[in-house]
């Protein structure tokens, strides 16, 4: 490769810093703006912290609720995200490893599924929700949410059972292990880090969906925590610092949650894309 | 006898194998059944009926489509779809490319820089676009405080209330949740194509812009393909972007068709909105058409 210049090299350097400024600000300054009060935030316009007060925080905490819709939500993805990796490696497994007739069909539903957007069921489905009397309820959620999640997860898992060596399996029968016995002692390890990705993926996806909690669970005790931030903006007032510090909470799980499995991830993301 | 045996034997785990196949799909499939097939089939059937909350509704054929071609608010909404996708997508692709590029150079911290280029992207909407409808507010926001200190504008502007520039803001914000993606996207790519092709095409006498057009970007060309097409499915239906920052005003300047169709929805009209969503499908269809024949050939 041949040198760069000094002159090359310090444009790219401000590149990347003009990028992650960009790119990090917003974060900054939600997290700045979480620690000020409101009123100061129109004295003082700064992009500084320059209040440093813990009361967004301490108001947050101390509101019902939002200790209801964050339980709300880490139960609806804990639950979702657990049922959802059983049901998305079995149904992977079935169409990568097994072989029967109409498996081909199967698998194209569940592509298609995947790629159809929430926005555009919506609408029947809180109609069904309503008749099955499952709207308001947290299992309500989690159903709907089992069903975005399984296409996700089984079409990202194809792709990783797809990379195993189909000997592998077949060399752990002849030893006699059963059909669910390789399943489980050979080919789950070896796409454990499919499954963090999957797992990852689906808690961020039902912490963070947003239309279909507002649709269908809209009554206090059955928020989650997008849709009680919604709710904390009234006709009158915009409570600007406090939904930032909601906003911050929410987001600092994700984050961390995020940049531990930023390896399974984007491995993850890659071979559902790059690999098909 | 021993032939017999061993044939008896390969059907015997035949029949295994086809039953353990059809348990295993079975959960996945009863899911989908009940909140994909049928919501879809649904939806279908309630866009050709006056269905509105808590009434059946009658058969009305295609009232609610010729219905929808004359109302001026759906047109909006739909033209708004076109441009807001289209700018939206041109914006992530353009800076996913150009940030992919970047960070593909040997410089210092490469990885730090990969891994919080991901920020947005890791980032929940309902959080991204609170914060940007923070940044843009007149009063106390970022932006316009930001624009006044440094002398470009004497007075603050209503970003997402003015007419004309609520879209572009909008815009912008959304190239911010979504550009990271490509660039994931891109570096993983651009990783894929064999060094010894730039060295050769180095030693050829081609410079850098060559060397991208003839060396990397065919190599990254079919995961161009894939990701714009499944970003865009993803992007016609932004849904909360634009809820959580304008709510598609004002007037319905930024209305693109989910808002439209969750509007109509809390106007209870069942019949309209189910036909409103459906508007997108032929769309929707043609992209996805695409992404399974491009899949079916990557296998």
């Amino acid at each position: 490769m041949q040198k760069k210049s000094k002159k090359a090299k310090f444009g790219l350097y401000l590149a990347v810093v003009v990028v992650l400024i960009f790119v990090l600000f917003p974060v900054y300054y939600m997290v700045s703006v979480s620690f000020r009060t409101q009123s100061s935030m129109f004295m003082n316009p700064s992009f500084l912290p320059v209040d440093l007060v813990l009361k967004n925080y301490r108001a947050a905490f101390e509101s019902e609720q939002f200790r209801i819709s964050l339980r709300n939500s880490l139960m609806i993805g804990s639950v979702t995200t657990t049922v959802g990796l059983f049901f998305s490696i079995f149904a992977a497994y079935s169409l990568t490893i097994l072989r029967y007739r109409g498996r081909d069909t199967f698998g194209r539903v569940i592509i298609v599924a995947f790629l159809t957007p929430g926005a555009l069921l919506f609408i029947p489905i809180a109609v069904i929700a309503a008749r099955l009397k499952i709207s308001d309820t947290l299992q309500g959620l989690m159903l709907i949410y089992l069903s975005f999640v399984v296409p996700l997860g089984t079409y990202l898992l194809i792709g990783f059972f797809r990379n195993l060596v189909g000997e592998l399996e077949e060399a752990a029968r002849i030893d006699g292990a059963s059909r669910l016995q390789a399943l489980w002692y050979i080919l789950l390890p070896l796409i454990s880090p499919g499954i963090a990705s999957v797992g990852i993926l689906t808690f961020t996806a039902c912490w963070n969906e947003y239309l279909y909690a507002l649709v269908l669970n809209p009554s206090p005790e059955f928020r989650t925590l997008p849709v009680a931030i919604t709710f904390l903006q009234t006709a009158d007032e915009t409570p600007i610092s406090l939904i930032m510090a909601y906003s911050t909470i929410a987001a600092v799980p994700i984050l961390i949650l995020f940049f531990i499995g930023q390896r399974f991830i984007v491995e993850g993301l890659q071979t559902g894309a790059v690999k098909g | 006898m021993f032939t017999g045996n061993t044939k008896k034997n390969r059907s015997r785990v035949k029949l295994q194998d086809s039953l353990l196949g059809y348990a295993t799909i079975f959960p996945a499939t009863f899911v989908l059944i009940g909140f994909f097939g049928y919501p879809l089939f649904y939806e279908v059937y309630a866009s050709f009926t006056n269905k509105t909350v808590g009434e059946a509704g009658n058969w009305v054929g295609l009232a609610n489509y010729s219905y929808l071609i004359h109302d001026p608010t759906f047109r909006t909404a739909s033209l708004n779809t076109i441009i807001y996708v289209t700018c939206v997508q041109s914006g992530k692709f353009l800076l996913g490319l150009s940030v992919a590029l970047l960070l593909q150079q040997q410089i210092k911290g490469r990885n730090i820089w990969r891994a919080l280029v991901l920020v947005p992207y890791a980032l929940p909407g309902f959080v991204a676009y609170a914060v940007w409808r923070l940044i843009y507010n007149p009063d106390v926001g970022a932006l316009n405080i930001f624009l006044m200190q440094i002398g470009v504008i004497d007075s603050p502007i209503a970003f997402l209330s003015n007419p004309e520039w609520a879209m572009p803001s909008v815009i912008l914000a959304t190239i911010w949740k979504g550009f990271p993606f490509w660039t994931i996207m891109f570096l993983a790519a651009l990783q894929s194509v064999p060094k010894e092709l730039h060295e050769a095409a180095a030693t050829d006498g081609c410079n850098a812009v060559q060397r991208f057009r003839n060396v990397s970007l065919p190599g990254i060309r079919p995961v161009i393909l894939i990701v714009f097409m499944i970003s865009t499915i993803t992007t016609i239906n932004s849904f909360e972007a634009i809820w959580l920052t304008t709510g598609g005003g004002p007037g319905s300047a930024t209305t693109i068709l989910p808002i439209f169709a969750y509007k109509s929805l809390t106007a209870f009209q069942i019949g309209q909105s189910a036909a409103a969503a459906l508007a997108l499908v032929p769309v929707l269809f043609l992209l996805v058409f695409f992404v399974m024949k491009r899949l079916n050939k990557d296998k």
